[in-house]
């Protein structure tokens, strides 16, 4: 199956700045991809690249289009919502649902209708009087009720309290995915995600570090906590990362032999977040 | 063209200035018809009372039309900035809208709908503001106000004016329109600055000053451009009509207006043509710019 999104060299400088250095990313349909990195770390470049709202170096092609050229035709297939807060703050709800409605081929009203009804929100209502939970339930709404193959979502939750956030995601896998949909999340909160997640792609520094499926997270990548008489057999086994925890030491490992690492303590599998401080502050070490 | 008509009414929705202020300007004016002073003579013959309904109506129109310029100014400069600074253009952008149709929607509002509003306005309290005088000054000016020539003639000037104001202006349009998708503050500053360096440096260097004779004639020159000269036979009357001295006439519209000059100076099609120029640019960089 051809990928959805397709990236080959995909770079982005804003001046001496180089924000994308020859990203490579691969995203499969039906998949919920997490794009995660640091802040500055090229993820908003990227999105900015997928979206078309911006030009780039390299090869791109989303749902088989390039983007900056296409970008209208694009988004006839694809929606975001970049961050919660963008809805105008002049524009009233019925306002948004009938310029959408209007302008959009495949949204259909009586899903976003029906989406709002369970909400205390009501038509008439402008965008600044509602709160930014609220804002987001009309953008989820809005986004919801257009049939697209892509879901692009950066940093959706930004500035929201847990609830919102909750409701946000729950609403998110919920409602909206099946297997005909795909979703590109960035974020810098990793936890928040972590258990939404088919697929990871980590980016520093405008590099792909890592771009994996959370099924091969378990049998690539190990954590192993050591006690200290056993550390320096352990670190024979080239762990990539060391954390220090409470006397304890906990070395990760990438494609280790399992039967080796059984001696030296207790294996678990490394959180996404576990593994992102590790890959990131690891480094190639 | 359905998006266009749904971008169109989003500019209503977003700016509802565009009919707030012609409303309640012309508001004002009612008022100043209903408790102003209303002191114009007697009139005795017709062609008297003709040039009082010509002066009324086209003060009116006049005013209207200084209000829209100013409006409309403001409204191209701020239009492509203001959901970049408060980033709804990632709203905007998220739907299947082309950068080309959301400028040029931007610029028919700016160009031909807000006038078509200020130009309504102006007819309605022209009409209104008559009644209520023609009641308040009896007979003493009476029907003279409600002179059916003279008022389709004011139409037909409007409706010339609009389209030639819209031509002639295109580049001054561009300019800003390009402003408002490029500055990441200060707009006003960016859309005078930069012309008024060139201005300086050319002055500076060569001593000499095209730049501001060109920018000056574009900002000032469309009545002269639009309109045939006013002949030795023409006087301003105090009233502030035009007069034909030689028969005491009020001049015909198409007397006054001069289509086929203004559409076949190439000062006009230049500045047009420089005007699509920068509207294609100020297009480009929509394309390129989103939130600041």
């Amino acid at each position: 199956m051809a990928a959805l999104i397709e990236a080959r060299d995909l770079t982005k400088k804003y001046g001496a700045h180089i924000a994308l250095d020859r990203a490579n990313l691969n995203v499969e349909a039906g998949r919920i991809v997490g794009l995660i990195g640091p802040n500055g770390a090229g993820k908003t470049s990227a999105l900015r690249a997928i979206l078309g709202l911006t030009n780039y170096e390299g090869h791109l092609t989303v749902l088989g289009r390039e983007p900056f050229r296409d970008r209208t035709e694009l988004m006839n297939e694809c929606c975001f919502i970049a961050d919660v807060a963008v809805l105008p703050s002049w524009l009233r709800v019925d306002q948004a649902i009938d310029f959408v409605a209007g302008v959009h081929p495949r949204f259909r009203r009586d899903r976003a209708v029906a989406f709002l009804a369970k909400t205390q929100i009501t038509g008439k209502r402008r965008m600044r009087e509602l709160s930014k939970g609220m804002k987001t339930q009309v953008h989820l709404a809005l986004t919801m009720a257009i049939d697209a193959k892509l879901l692009v979502l950066d940093e959706p939750t930004l500035g929201l309290d847990i609830l919102a956030r909750r409701a946000f995601y729950d609403a998110l896998v919920n409602d909206y995915m099946d297997e005909t949909r795909t979703i590109l999340i960035t974020t810098h909160q990793v936890e928040e995600v972590e258990n939404l997640l088919t697929d990871i792609i980590f980016i520093d520094k405008g590099r792909i570090v890592m771009d994996t499926s959370l099924e091969d997270v378990a049998t690539r990548f190990a954590a192993v906590a050591v006690t200290a008489d056993r550390l320096d057999a352990a670190r024979a086994e080239k762990p990539f990362y060391e954390r220090h925890i409470l006397g304890k030491v906990v070395l990760y490992f990438e494609n280790a032999d399992p039967g080796k690492l059984g001696g030296f303590g207790e294996i678990h599998t490394p959180s996404v977040a576990d593994l992102f401080v590790a890959k990131l502050s690891g480094g190639a070490a | 063209m359905n998006n266009s008509k749904w971008l169109i009414r989003r500019e209503f929705w977003e700016n509802r200035a565009i009919w707030m202020i012609p409303a309640v300007f012309g508001g004002l004016l009612l008022l100043a018809a209903l408790f102003g002073q209303v002191s114009i003579p007697r009139l005795t013959s017709p062609q008297e009372s003709e040039q009082a309904a010509a002066a009324f109506l086209v003060i009116v129109g006049a005013m209207f039309y200084l209000v829209m310029g100013v409006y409309s100014t403001w409204y191209l400069l701020d239009c492509l900035y203001t959901d970049r600074k408060d980033r709804s253009i990632l709203f905007w952008k998220s739907l299947p809208l082309s950068d080309a149709t959301t400028v040029l929607c931007k610029l028919l509002v700016g160009m031909i709908i807000v006038p078509l509003v200020y130009f309504a306005a102006a007819d309605a309290t022209a009409l209104i503001a008559a009644f209520i005088l023609s009641i308040r000054a009896r007979a003493s000016i009476g029907s003279s106000l409600w002179n059916g020539d003279v008022w389709l003639g004011v139409q037909v000037l409007w409706m010339y004016a609009i389209v030639t104001t819209a031509v002639w202006y295109l580049p001054v349009a561009g300019w800003l329109m390009l402003v408002s998708a490029y500055a990441k503050r200060a707009v006003m500053l960016w859309a005078v600055l930069p012309p008024l360096l060139l201005y300086i440096l050319e002055r500076v260097f060569f001593g000499t000053s095209t730049v501001g004779h060109i920018i000056a004639r574009r900002l000032t020159a469309l009545p002269a451009v639009s309109f045939h000269g006013m002949g030795p036979n023409y006087v301003w009357t105090h009233e502030g009509g035009v007069v034909d001295n030689a028969d005491s006439h009020i001049p015909r519209v198409w007397q006054l207006i001069n289509p086929s000059g203004f559409f076949t100076s190439a000062e006009v099609w230049i500045g047009a043509a420089i005007g699509i120029a920068l509207i294609v640019v100020a297009i480009q960089l929509r394309m390129r710019r989103s939130e600041i």
